[in-house]
């Protein structure tokens, strides 16, 4: 049986990890490949580096940073933000991601994800889904969670994985950054939608919102940030409360 | 130790090289040509990939290594590397190496591809790592026809399938050691160490 994942993501910027402060500048928090290394020591089951970079030159330091962290990192790495197309993809996995994410691309161009399961397998395929309730619907939003789009967010999962996408990766944009947990009826809806793994994201404020999205969202994997960065919690007592919940999960050894 | 990763256009070998790197003398190289990945002491399959694509890399090259693997050439196969290592698959056209008796089928499960981390149930491939909880990232399973070679098995919803199976000096695993963190790393170290000395 498959255990449920604790995936830790990292924003990264010109090959650093940066974090916004009050929304009015970018904090450098560390090397990624250290804190990379120290959240698999702690136990974490996946990392994702969030890319951040606003430029072309910032962006190109993300495939050499890739390549450091991928080389002393044993857990699946995985690389999100500003993937356009099927070569984008092909230069993260080559620099050593396991997997690449695609968001507003693919709302632009559902095609890419069929092109990039095709090319590269499904495994490696997420679609990455912005979402923001809209009375008894979620709508999805692109380019940061700054654009409307007509979709609604279940279909669109549906839409994703029948394309080729291995996972999908749920971001609610009103929990996002709140800590008032996880939009568990979002992900509850995705979840029973679709028969690949949800990966439940935005919200996470404690050990137990991470249970709920197990427990009541359905979700396969679960991820958090900020309160790790900020030492809020460990990967360690998140896990403790998973466990203590009946939860099925993978202990370091 | 000369360990050599048969790049069949796989991609990422970055975590796979750098983890049998640990192993003290273990000089680890990349070759594209089959053929020429035999002039080695130990051969390693890796993972990631389409099997058809990966068996027309192969082709030129099949029946030397296939030769090579049954003159007692260590070998470890990792997923898709694992999958080469038997007869066929449904997952693409062309012959596998067939040291495995056995075809390659799709996983018989509601959730497919199988990712993420799952036991491994009566595992016996190595003395000296035993495997618990290890990484999946695959839609298709080997399916041996001779139990006896399975060292270790899985089960993702229904499916009970080989999670690593050994004759000899070689070794196959579904499963990415790799990404398997301490405990993956250290079944890549075993394996040089008991295997392929």
């Amino acid at each position: 049986m498959l255990t449920r994942r604790l995936v830790v993501c990292l924003d990264v910027k010109g090959g650093r990890v940066v974090k916004g402060v009050q929304f009015e500048g970018l904090r450098d928090v560390g090397d990624p490949v250290e804190l990379a290394r120290r959240y698999e020591a702690e136990g974490a089951d996946e990392l994702t580096f969030l890319d951040i970079s606003a430029s072309a030159e910032e962006r190109d330091t993300l495939w050499e940073l890739v390549r450091r962290t991928a080389e002393q990192l044993f857990i699946p790495l995985a690389v999100g933000g500003g993937v356009r197309t099927v070569d984008d993809v092909g230069r993260a996995l080559r620099a050593g991601a396991d997997k690449v994410s695609i968001n507003s691309a693919a709302v632009a161009n559902p095609a890419l994800l069929t092109a990039c399961a095709e090319r590269f397998g499904a495994q490696c395929v997420v679609a990455s889904i912005d979402a923001k309730r809209d009375g008894e619907r979620w709508r999805v939003y692109t380019h940061g969670g700054r654009k409307p789009t007509d979709l609604d967010a279940v279909v669109w999962a549906r839409e994703c994985v029948a394309r080729g996408a291995g996972e999908v990766l749920l971001t609610s944009i009103d929990r996002d950054g709140a800590r008032t947990g996880y939009d568990l009826a979002l992900t509850r809806a995705v979840s029973e939608a679709v028969d690949v793994p949800v990966i439940a994201s935005g919200g996470a404020g404690s050990a137990a919102h991470v249970r709920d999205a197990f427990q009541e969202g359905g979700a396969d994997a679960a991820l958090v940030a900020g309160i790790l960065h900020d030492g809020l919690t460990t990967v360690g007592a998140i896990k403790a409360v998973l466990r203590e919940g009946g939860l099925h999960i993978r202990s370091v050894a | 130790m000369r360990v050599t990763l048969f790049d069949y256009g796989a991609g990422n070998l970055h975590s796979l090289a750098k983890a049998l790197a640990t192993v003290p003398g273990a000089e680890v190289r990349v070759q594209e040509d089959p053929v020429r990945s035999l002039d080695t002491d130990v051969l390693v399959l890796p993972g990631v990939g389409a099997f058809g694509a990966a068996v027309a890399r192969l082709e030129p090259g099949r029946e030397a290594m296939r030769a090579a693997l049954e003159q007692g050439l260590p070998c470890l196969g990792i997923c898709l590397g694992m999958q080469l290592l038997f007869e066929g698959s449904d997952e693409g056209e062309g012959a596998g190496l067939g040291y495995f008796a056995g075809r390659v089928t799709r996983l018989a499960a509601k959730r497919v591809p199988e990712i993420g981390w799952n036991q491994v149930e009566d595992e016996r491939t190595l003395a000296g790592a035993r495997l618990d909880t290890v990484y999946y990232a695959h839609s298709l399973a080997c399916r041996a026809a001779d139990a006896s070679v399975v060292t270790g098995w899985t089960t993702h919803e229904a499916d009970r399938f080989p999670a690593a199976v050994r004759r000899g000096r070689v070794v196959g695993v579904q499963f990415h050691p790799e990404k398997s963190s301490t405990a993956g790393v250290r079944f890549v170290q075993a394996f040089l160490r008991e295997v392929a000395p």
